[in-house]
């Protein structure tokens, strides 16, 4: 098993910290107020985008400065009481002074308030006022009405993405050390696509550089569809999982894919993912009426409509799912594209078939495909003694014959079944005509 | 080709008709071109009506009466199907190529090119290609057939003599299918006439295929054997997918109606068609049958404005598992 990188590259040091310099001084001056022991305020809540520093600048300084990290995050702690039992009894039994030198870690503060947890907060509200070891909060956006409470209490640090040339030159100095020739442009490239995230970057230089000696543009072609793969199971599990309309329509919040193909995945996601035949109906009601307004929107030219799409896409599932699936259903790929890819084989053997059909008998190939190719299919099927004659007429190959063969091919699996079926149907036809009579 | 090879040909094709004198229950149309065809002056015709009504036949009979038998080898005959050449370029260079030179020894001074299926060309193609017809008409005659007059625009229609073919009766198919069925040495009881009519909905191509798929299986044919024939070629799989619906195995239900679309290239309009077929004979109370139509109808409506036809459709059945199981 290989490392990832993004652990094995994690700073050791504050030095190797990438960016973000100022951040990081500031950072720097409020642990050393701690030295002193008098901190200007009890915690810091570093804030920014993924992927630009900000936990490991807390690693490495408590690495390098003899610190223990408690590290808890969002994930860890749902209730006030698991929080008070973690964090706190770090808070009150640590000194300073002592060997054992302790800084909080709180990651994904924000993720606590969007989990709705407010005793979670409060409790950490509690600890914080009185805490006694320095307290780092981390989030992606620090403006959380929820969040109030610990922002009056801390120093907020700003980290902002990072540049292209200091990711790229991060990623230069990690393709070193593992001996990888990637050549400046395709490093930039990579860059470029991370906006601003190392971690992603070194995620990426990582999927395509692994196991190569040289890594050229082609390999790069890879990483498009990982990224988006990822935030769209992410979008899924939100629209899925929501409570609310509201809810359900922030997964499109950031996320760079178009709603149309986001439709397409809740759209192959619905059959999975409810089960209730009641509500699976609600949903694919609500899911056709927003196939509605795309079609509108695609004709019209009209995106205002969008408006109505999304909701209707979104929060339509979120209205029609009331019951929990019984257990947890993956998401799954859309089948489309790779379906279309399967069957184009099949298809277009039958478009073979439908020409040569359409040429002899003085139909549109589209008519020969309706109407005449599965008559042609059945007499094949079914009196083998026209096979040959037939297929010399319309000049068939062996491979268009036996594809007319296999769509009848079931039909002696399903005889009895179909032929007692008929029956019923003929029953029911006479019965309607004697009573007509 | 061998004489038994002949009779294994497709019977649309075997018993065409081949003389204008041939062509069933369209009088008025076949008087008229059989004086057409006493003067030699042969204006552009088009031929307008539902489908399976001999359009196309007429078309072929119309040619062979005039230049003979070998009216198609010798040059004087070619056929051009709308629906699969939509670009008027295609056509215009079809036509140049076709029209540029006159058979030698030929009485007459023109050739003949039928557009089948005319209505398909959008009206832009049709403007252009009233333009084709005035540039070849001392070379070539056109013969447009169409299912409906008035998707033709009207200077086309104005430069053309309009022949309507009328629908077939119940009797015109019926004959005919017993004729045929006399031909083959077939046993075709009356019960399965009626059977093999009401399926056809007055097209005769459907008709005498319907006629010899059956008679591939036994040269006695009742009207079990016919319902038997087309359960599984007209009407199987849109009855696995509703089947497969009503059982709640939605996902089996996609695949299949998937498969119907990508591989089989149905429209979405050809399979609300199949549903609705299906509808009537739904385990279902009256009232549920009333609703789900007013449903379908809906479909169809939305995929005609553009939706798409997967959705929409599963929408549907997912309606339709839903009534089914209420009702158990």
């Amino acid at each position: 098993m290989t490392h990832l990188w993004v652990e094995k590259y994690r700073p050791k040091k504050v030095s190797e910290v990438v960016g973000n310099e100022e951040s990081v001084k500031t950072f720097l001056e409020w642990m050393e107020s701690w030295e002193s022991n008098k901190p200007t305020k009890k915690a810091v809540l570093l804030y920014g985008p993924a992927g630009v520093g900000k936990t490991s600048l807390v690693l490495a300084y408590g690495r390098e400065h003899g610190y223990d990290i408690v590290e808890v995050n969002a994930s860890d702690w749902r209730n006030e009481e698991k929080m008070k039992s973690i964090v706190g009894e770090s808070s009150h039994n640590a000194t300073l002074n002592g060997s054992t030198k302790k800084i909080i870690l709180v990651d994904e503060v924000d993720g606590i308030a969007g989990r709705e947890d407010a005793g979670g907060i409060s409790a950490l509200k509690k600890i914080i006022s009185e805490s006694r070891v320095p307290i780092v909060m981390v989030a992606n956006n620090p403006w959380d009405q929820k969040l109030a409470p610990v922002r009056e209490l801390s120093l907020m640090i700003e980290f902002k993405r990072l540049s292209k040339t200091s990711i790229t030159r991060r990623l230069k100095e990690i393709c070193e050390k593992e001996g990888i020739e990637v050549s400046d442009d395709l490093l930039g490239k990579i860059a470029e696509r991370s906006k601003g995230d190392l971690r992603s970057a070194i995620m990426d230089l990582q999927a395509v550089a692994a196991g190569k000696k040289i890594v050229t543009e082609d390999d790069l072609k890879v990483l498009g569809d990982r990224d988006r793969v990822r935030e769209i199971f992410e979008a899924l599990r939100i629209i899925f999982y929501s409570k609310s309309i509201r809810g359900a329509r922030a997964a499109l919040e950031g996320l760079e894919i178009d709603p149309e193909t986001l439709y397409t995945w809740i759209l192959d996601n619905v059959p999975i993912q409810i089960t209730e035949l009641d509500e699976l109906a609600e949903a694919y009601d609500i899911l056709a009426k927003a196939d509605i307004y795309f079609a509108r929107i695609n004709r019209l030219q009209n995106w205002k409509l969008m408006r109505y799409a999304i909701p209707l896409m979104t929060g339509g599932v979120v209205v029609a799912k009331k019951s929990a699936p019984k257990g947890f259903q993956k998401f799954s790929f859309p089948q489309k594209i790779r379906l279309l890819q399967k069957y184009r084989e099949e298809r277009e053997i039958r478009e073979r078939i439908a020409l040569k059909i359409s040429s002899k008998l003085h139909l549109s190939s589209y008519k020969a495909n309706k109407e005449m190719l599965p008559y042609i299919g059945f007499i094949i099927s079914y009196a083998k003694k026209y096979k040959s004659r037939l297929a010399e007429y319309f000049e068939f190959t062996d491979e268009e014959i036996s594809y007319l063969e296999k769509i009848y091919a079931t039909v002696n699996e399903r005889e009895e079944v179909e032929e007692k079926k008929q029956e019923e149907v003929t029953t029911k036809r006479m019965k309607k005509k004697t009573s007509k009579k | 080709m061998s004489l038994e090879a002949i009779t294994t040909l497709p019977w649309v094709e075997k018993y065409r008709p081949k003389t204008l004198t041939e062509i069933i229950n369209q009088e008025e149309v076949i008087t008229s071109l059989i004086n057409i065809l006493k003067t030699k002056t042969v204006p552009h015709m088009l031929f307008t009506g539902p489908p399976g009504t001999g359009k196309t036949a007429t078309a072929h009979a119309f040619a062979r009466d005039l230049y003979g038998p070998n009216y198609i080898e010798d040059g004087w005959f070619v056929e051009i199907n709308a629906s699969d050449e939509r670009g008027i370029q295609t056509i215009r260079d079809k036509v140049k190529m076709f029209a540029r030179q006159i058979p030698m020894g030929g009485e007459i001074g023109f050739k003949i090119l039928l557009l089948d299926e005319s209505d398909q060309l959008t009206d832009d193609a049709q403007h252009a290609f009233r333009r084709v017809m005035e540039q070849y008409s001392s070379t070539c005659r056109f013969v447009l057939a169409a299912n409906y007059s008035n998707r033709i625009i009207e200077p086309i229609q104005s430069r053309c003599a309009v022949f309507r073919f009328r629908p077939l009766m119940k009797n015109d198919i019926i004959r005919r299918i017993k004729w045929i069925a006399e031909q083959e040495k077939l046993e075709v009881d009356d019960a399965a006439l009626e059977a093999i009519y009401e399926f056809s909905e007055g097209d005769m191509r459907k008709a005498i295929n319907t006629l010899q798929a059956a008679a591939s299986i036994s040269s006695k044919i009742d009207e079990k054997s016919v319902y038997y024939i087309l359960g599984y070629i007209s009407r199987g799989e849109i009855r696995k997918i509703i089947e497969l619906a009503i059982g709640g195995n939605f996902l089996q239900a996609r695949d299949e109606l998937r498969k119907l679309i990508y591989v089989q290239g149905l429209s979405g309009s050809d399979i609300v068609s199949a549903i609705y077929r299906e509808l009537f004979y739904l385990d279902l109370s009256e009232e549920d049958k009333l609703e789900l139509l007013d449903l379908l109808g809906e479909i169809d409506y939305r995929i005609s404005e553009g939706g798409t036809e997967e959705v929409q459709l599963m929408a549907f059945l997912a309606r339709l598992a839903v009534k089914s199981k209420k009702k158990k």
